[in-house]
C-alpha cells in the first residue's frame, strides 16, 4: 500500500513494464481532457489520447514520457496506465516522427471521411503530432 | 580414387561447416532466450486489457454489436496472413507455413471467394511472388525481433480492410512456440473477432469480471465509477485493441519459433558435419594407406627389376 498522498503506478506497454513506483500526482490526458491523479481518486476507466504523460514522484522528481494511444484504470489507490507505446522524451526522433506525420496526413487526404481507413490515419496523425511536439519542446 | 590432399581439403571445408553452423546454434539459442523474454513480457499489458474489458463490458451491460465482432454471411475476399521469417536456414520453419497457406487459398477458392495474401517476412514474399500469389501488404525486416509499432501497422491495416468491407473474413497463420524443439503450425480466424478471444474463456459471469473487488465493494462502487468516454464508447474502442494484440501475440510467437528451429536445424547440421568429418577422417587414412602400398610396391618391383 502506498503512503499517505501517494498512488500506486504501474505503466506498462506490450513491451513490457515501463514504470512502477509510487507517485503524487499522475498527469496525463483523455478522450475528454486532461486528468490528474491524485492518492484515493475516485475509480475511473478512460482512453487516453497521445499527450506528455507526467509522474510527479516527489517534489523535485518528474518523470515524463511520449505516451501514445491508450487506458487508464484508477482502482484503490492504484492507477495502472496500459499504453500502446511510453518513449522517454530524449529517445524521439524528430525526423522519422514528421515522415510518420506526412504520410498520415497524405493518407488522410487519400481516403474517404468515416471509412476505418480515415479513422486509421487520423489515429497516426495526432500520435506523431503530440510526439512531435514533445520532442521539440 | 580421390587423392590424400582432395580428402585433406574436403575435411577442411566440414570443418568450417561445423564451425559455422555451431556458432549459427549458439547465437539462436542465446537469442530465443529474450525472444522468450518479450513472450512474457507482454501478458501484464494482455491481463490488464482483459481486466479492463470486463469491467467497461459489466458496467455496459454486455459486449456492445461493434464492426470487427460481426460474422458476414456473404464471404467474397478472405485475407490470408502469413507468419514468415526474413531468413532461411531454419528447417521447415517457412515451408510449412506457405503450405498450410497454399492450401488455406485453395479452400477459400473451392468455397467460391478470392484470396488475398498478407505476408510477413521476406521469405513468405519471395516465395508466394514466385509462385505469382496476390500479394497485397508485405512486411519485413523486423522478424527476429518484432515491436509491438509492427503489430500496429499490420493488425490496423486489416481492421481497417475488414471494417470497409474490403475484406469479409481474415485468417492469420503463424508457427506458435511450444518449446525449442516443437513449433505447430497455427491458424487463427482473427477477423471477426471470436468473443473468447476478447473476454477470456471461461470468464463469461461477473465472478471473474470483478476479480479486483470484493463483493461490497462492488455493490457500493458501481455507481461511482468515472468513464471517459462513456463504457459502451470504451468497449467500441477497445474491442478492436484485441486484433493488434494477436498479431502481436502471433509475431512474437514466430519469432521464437523460428530461433528455436533454427538452434534445432543447426544442431542437426553440426552433429552431421561430426559424422562426415569422422567418415572423411577414415577415409583419407585409407587413401594415405592405399598411396604407401603402392609406393612399396614401386619400390620392390623396381628393386627386383634390376636384381
Amino acid at each position: 500500500m502506498a503512503a499517505e498522498h501517494m498512488v500506486d503506478v504501474e505503466v506498462l506497454t506490450p513491451e513490457g513494464e515501463v514504470w512502477s513506483g509510487e507517485a503524487r500526482q499522475v498527469s496525463t490526458r483523455t478522450e475528454v481532457g486532461e486528468i490528474g491523479i491524485l492518492a484515493n481518486h475516485a475509480p475511473v476507466l478512460a482512453a487516453l489520447r497521445p499527450t506528455e504523460l507526467r509522474l510527479h514522484v516527489s517534489d523535485s522528481e518528474t518523470k515524463t514520457y511520449a505516451q501514445a494511444h491508450g487506458w487508464l484504470q484508477v482502482y484503490g489507490n492504484r492507477a495502472r496506465l496500459l499504453l500502446e507505446e511510453a518513449i522517454p522524451p530524449e529517445d524521439l526522433d524528430s525526423g522519422t516522427l514528421k515522415e510518420q506525420l506526412s504520410d498520415a496526413e497524405q493518407r488522410l487526404s487519400e481516403c474517404e471521411e468515416g471509412s476505418a481507413e480515415h479513422n486509421r490515419a487520423q489515429k497516426d496523425r495526432d500520435r506523431a503530432q503530440a510526439f512531435l511536439s514533445i520532442a521539440g519542446g | 580414387m580421390a587423392t590424400q590432399k582432395e580428402v585433406k581439403n574436403r575435411i577442411a571445408s566440414v570443418k568450417n561447416i561445423n564451425k559455422i553452423t555451431r556458432a549459427m546454434e549458439m547465437v539462436a539459442a542465446a537469442r530465443l532466450r529474450r525472444a522468450e523474454q518479450r513472450i512474457s513480457d507482454m501478458r501484464p499489458y494482455a491481463e490488464g486489457m482483459r481486466k479492463l474489458t470486463r469491467r467497461a463490458a459489466a458496467q455496459a451491460g454486455g459486449i456492445p454489436r461493434v464492426p470487427v465482432l460481426e460474422e458476414r454471411e456473404n464471404i467474397k475476399r478472405v485475407g490470408i496472413v502469413l507468419v514468415t521469417g526474413d531468413r532461411g536456414l531454419a528447417g521447415a520453419f517457412n515451408s510449412n507455413i506457405i503450405r498450410e497457406g497454399m492450401r488455406m487459398a485453395a479452400k477459400v477458392r473451392e468455397e467460391g471467394a478470392e484470396p488475398t495474401f498478407a505476408v510477413v517476412g521476406r521469405k513468405g514474399v519471395s516465395a508466394l511472388t514466385f509462385r505469382k500469389m496476390d500479394v497485397t501488404d508485405s512486411y519485413v525486416g523486423f522478424t527476429d525481433r518484432p515491436a509491438f509499432a509492427n503489430a500496429r501497422e499490420i493488425g490496423e491495416a486489416l481492421t481497417a480492410r475488414y471494417v470497409d468491407e474490403d475484406l469479409d473474413r481474415v485468417e492469420l497463420i503463424y508457427n506458435r512456440f511450444v518449446s525449442p524443439l516443437t513449433q505447430h503450425v497455427w491458424r487463427q480466424t482473427l477477423l471477426p473477432l471470436q468473443q473468447a478471444e476478447v473476454i477470456g474463456e471461461g470468464a463469461d459471469d461477473e465472478a471473474a469480471a470483478e476479480d479486483e473487488e470484493t463483493d461490497a465493494e462492488k455493490a457500493q462502487s458501481r455507481s461511482e465509477w468515472i468513464y471517459e468516454p462513456d463504457p459502451e464508447e470504451l468497449l467500441a474502442r477497445l474491442i478492436p485493441e484485441y486484433v493488434t494484440i494477436s498479431v502481436y501475440r502471433a509475431l512474437l510467437e514466430s519469432a521464437a519459433s523460428e530461433l528455436g528451429a533454427r538452434m534445432t536445424a543447426m544442431r542437426n547440421a553440426a552433429e552431421n558435419a561430426e559424422t562426415m568429418i569422422g567418415d572423411l577422417t577414415l577415409e583419407m587414412n585409407r587413401v594415405r594407406q592405399a598411396e604407401i602400398t603402392q609406393e612399396i610396391l614401386e619400390v620392390v618391383g623396381g628393386a627386383e627389376a634390376l636384381g
